[in-house]
């Protein structure tokens, strides 16, 4: 009896720490792994922008691309991690002819939401599809020659010469399977209501309100999804949705501003979680203007870049300056890529060396009415200042913005990506390959043959090692040549009813739903 | 000239206006800096992507050509397809236009309702107490910002005090609607009334002092059918001058009130699409702007006429 008493007052203390363990855990996430997931409920997504359309072969728009994804599925889907790709709809694949064929085993039992299973034939459909689209996606599908079928659950890949990326192009949401021929549809009528393999499948639209999915009862992960149906409305004031979650009228608000995120994660009943994202921010530096042409000025910017200072002021501290143009969350970003980070003296050494040591004028493109571009302008103003550098404001509305940028009509701008695929080969054609990106090096003009030959040949290497240490060199030399000031990180920000669980946003910024569920 | 042929004229000579209007918004709408196609694809399409998005909506087209294009639509009552949406532009209009009457014509009423009492309390009364506490708060709801008052509101009906109305949106059905626009209606009439109540109150004074209202007062009239059959009756008149100016203001003045409140008006949807560069959608609100600007001036007018037995229909 003696010696029980001692095991049961530790066996009791133990219970207890469990159980404040738990009370402490709540909150922080909706992955509260000790419930179990229930059926059934329906939740509404509030966001600052409407849908434009649910062609996913054609359409840019992230608050189209989140939403199709609910309904559309791709071969294989990028892990949580944002780094790789795994099985979806397809179980495995195989790759021969040096590197040039893909063969794609198919999952079994999948259906779509009208009760049609899926086969190949709706696979190759689907991709020749969206490789054919000029204008939207099909540029990431350059690499396949041609797409066949061996038998009704197996597609071939035969690619003109052997691709890196290719696996995470695959994944990209343009890729995900619709039925063959659109279902007897025209293009036009099946994207008005489009037809997958997901979690959700088509129930109504009001154009500039809302978009409502329900539940797919042919979705393949049995039992899968939790919830009844989803809403997405159109709430473009900050305040509007951060009452209408404290009022249970939504169950999810995207975007939250910067400012509120400190409240938002003491507010009762609210759960507000900050999910790494593939979001980077840059300062844009024109080097058609002479004085952005000398890579000693472009240093000397980037080394005045207070970036401790613009996360503070602009993400009141949510977010980490930059060290490279690639975010950590995608594959070989290297935390050894040497962008400058902040430093006036250097800044001040690097002046001196260039052909301008006694400063310039430049002019800055600044969004009118966007706050965020306004503080960092401003910021960027007083630091350069100490350099000589005498920087004026532009404001422009964001299409003449946009407009401007496309036409390198600017000296200094701001700019951000975030990644479509879980590769880094999208962002670094763009961004150092003046013809291969398309666009000029991001608008840049930036020119380093040396980088280009080494991303032409990191696309073309599949060992993932020697991949890494290529783009590690790009990422150096691209940060030594200070082509753009490389800002900062900054997450994707959700607020969210604590009775929500299982919502997750990937660093590509899409979510995936079937997981998610509500508490009573 | 009776009222049926001055309606007919006014609506006659309402077509060159709104086709005005609509050529000058055209060119001006297009000769704007901005790119629909940039804007819409996002700063990470490439140019070649955009050029052939241009292409396909016929924006490398001559201006010239876009406006010819454009008229022969028109003569079809066909205003385009939005080039976000890729949906027609003028169902894009109607879809929201109920939602903006509803807000229009909902906070006139409120506006009206508080405006005559207390216009009304404040004549009769006038230089006391009741005539300064009349004068002064409504001042309240016309010097607060707009978006401040709707968002304290919502605070307090919608969150607080028994969840009384929704926190913003347009609901469903006619009791829906209703219940989602009394808050918004409210936070537009809260604005509007202090204009109405100077104005009312002004015209009241006047009237009470005329000779026609000494006469009824002193043939034994109580002072609740003096003001009610004779001095409200005149003292209206200009007032509703004064609110058919407003609410001519109110037409695509309701953007702020429909992002605080959520809600899906033309408003919203005007200023989105000239962000977007969205020309259809823009040449369709201004359409259906001139259109409502016009009609509202017809109807203060002959509402003037029906209230004022000496004005005639020239």
């Amino acid at each position: 009896m003696k010696a029980g008493r001692p095991l049961l007052i530790l066996a009791l203390a133990l219970l207890a720490a469990a159980g404040a363990a738990a009370a402490f855990a709540g909150g922080k996430g909706s992955s509260n792994s000790a419930a179990t997931p229930q059926h059934g409920g329906s939740i509404t997504i509030a966001r600052i922008e409407d849908s434009q359309s649910f062609d996913k072969t054609n359409v840019f728009q992230n608050e189209s691309i989140w939403l199709l994804e609910q309904v559309n599925e791709p071969l294989y889907t990028v892990t949580a991690d944002g780094k790789g790709e795994k099985p979806w709809l397809a179980t495995g694949y195989k790759v021969s002819n040096g590197g040039k064929t893909y063969t794609f085993t198919l999952r079994k039992g999948v259906k779509f939401s009208n009760g049609q299973p899926m086969t190949s034939a709706d696979v190759k459909f689907s991709i020749d599809d969206a490789r054919a689209q000029s204008k939207g996606w099909g540029y990431l599908d350059g690499a396949i020659k041609s797409i066949s079928t061996d038998g009704p659950d197996k597609v071939v890949f035969h690619l003109k010469y052997q691709w890196a990326p290719f696996l995470a192009d695959i994944a990209l949401f343009a890729n995900g399977i619709i039925p063959n021929h659109f279902a007897g549809q025209t293009r036009k009528q099946f994207y008005e209501h489009p037809i997958g393999t997901g979690p959700f499948m088509w129930d109504k639209r009001v154009v500039g309100q809302s978009v409502t999915f329900k539940r797919n009862p042919y979705y393949w992960q049995t039992g899968k999804p939790y919830l009844d149906s989803v809403t997405w409305t159109y709430v473009t004031d900050e305040n509007t949705r951060a009452l209408q979650l404290q009022g249970n009228q939504i169950q999810v608000d995207e975007f939250p501003p910067f400012n509120s995120i400190t409240k938002l994660q003491h507010t009762p009943g609210v759960t507000m979680t900050l999910f790494p994202s593939t979001r980077t921010d840059y300062l844009d530096m024109q080097e058609k203007y002479p004085p952005l042409a000398d890579v000693h000025v472009r240093r000397a910017i980037s080394y005045a870049i207070d970036r401790q200072a613009i996360v503070k002021a602009v993400l009141f501290g949510f977010g980490k300056p930059a060290n490279s143009f690639l975010p950590p969350q995608v594959p070989f970003y290297s935390p050894n890529a040497g962008g400058l980070q902040y430093n006036m003296a250097k800044a001040k050494a690097e002046m001196a060396k260039s052909k301008f040591p006694n400063g310039f004028k430049v002019t800055m493109l600044v969004g009118a009415g966007a706050q965020v571009e306004q503080a960092m302008g401003q910021i960027l103003q007083a630091s350069l200042k100490q350099l000589g550098i005498d920087v004026t404001f532009k404001q422009q509305d964001t299409s003449t913005e946009f407009q401007n940028i496309e036409k390198e009509n600017y000296q200094l701008a701001f700019s951000y990506w975030t990644m479509d695929i879980a590769d880094p080969d999208e962002l670094v054609e763009f961004s150092v390959d003046p013809k291969g990106g398309g666009a000029d090096s991001f608008y840049t003009s930036y020119n380093n043959p040396t980088v280009i030959a080494l991303s032409h040949q990191a696309e073309r290497t599949p060992s993932a090692s020697k991949r890494a240490q290529l783009y590690t060199k790009i990422q150096q030399l691209a940060a030594q040549d200070a082509f753009q000031g490389f800002l900062y990180y900054s997450p994707f920000r959700y607020a969210y009813s604590d009775k929500l669980h299982g919502f997750f946003v990937y660093p590509l910024g899409n979510y995936h739903l079937e997981d998610a569920w509500l508490s009573k | 000239m009776t009222l049926g042929e001055y309606v007919g004229r006014r609506l006659l000579q309402m077509i060159p206006v709104i086709l005005g209007v609509t050529v000058l918004v055209f060119f001006m709408i297009h000769l704007v800096p901005g790119d629909p196609a940039r804007t819409i694809l996002g700063n990470q399409a490439t140019p070649a992507r955009v050029a052939l998005v241009r292409h396909a909506w016929g924006l490398d087209r001559p201006l010239y050509v876009q406006y010819w294009k454009f008229m022969g639509r028109v003569a079809h009552g066909n205003l385009g397809d939005s080039l976000f949406y890729g949906v027609s532009a003028g169902h894009l209009v109607l879809q929201r236009l109920p939602v903006t009457l509803w807000l229009i014509i909902l906070s006139a009423i409120f506006a009206v309702c508080i405006a005559v009492p207390l216009a009304a309390v404040a004549a009769t009364k006038a230089d006391r107490a009741p005539d300064h506490v009349v004068r002064a708060v409504p001042l309240v709801g016309l010097g607060f910002p707009a978006f401040w008052v709707g968002i304290v509101l919502l605070l307090i009906f919608g969150l607080h005090a028994g969840r009384l109305f929704p926190v913003g949106g347009y609901g469903s059905g006619f009791f829906g609607h209703l219940h989602s626009m009394i808050l918004p209606a409210l936070t537009v009439a809260l604005g509007l009334a202090p204009i109405l109540i100077r104005s009312l109150r002004a015209s009241l004074l006047e009237v009470l002092e005329s000779e026609y209202v000494t006469t009824a007062r002193s043939k034994g009239i109580s002072e609740k059918r003096v003001m009610r059959k004779h001095a409200l009756r005149n003292a209206i008149i200009s007032t509703v001058s004064v609110l058919g100016v407003n609410i001519g203001y109110l037409v695509g003045g309701t953007l702020v009130i429909e992002q605080v409140f959520a809600l899906p008006g033309i408003g919203q949807l005007m200023i989105n699409s000239i962000f977007q560069r969205d020309f259809p959608v823009v040449q369709a609100v201004t359409l259906v702007f001139a259109v409502m600007v016009v009609l509202v001036y017809l109807l203060t007018d002959v509402a003037h006429a029906l209230l004022d037995p000496r004005v005639r229909f020239e």
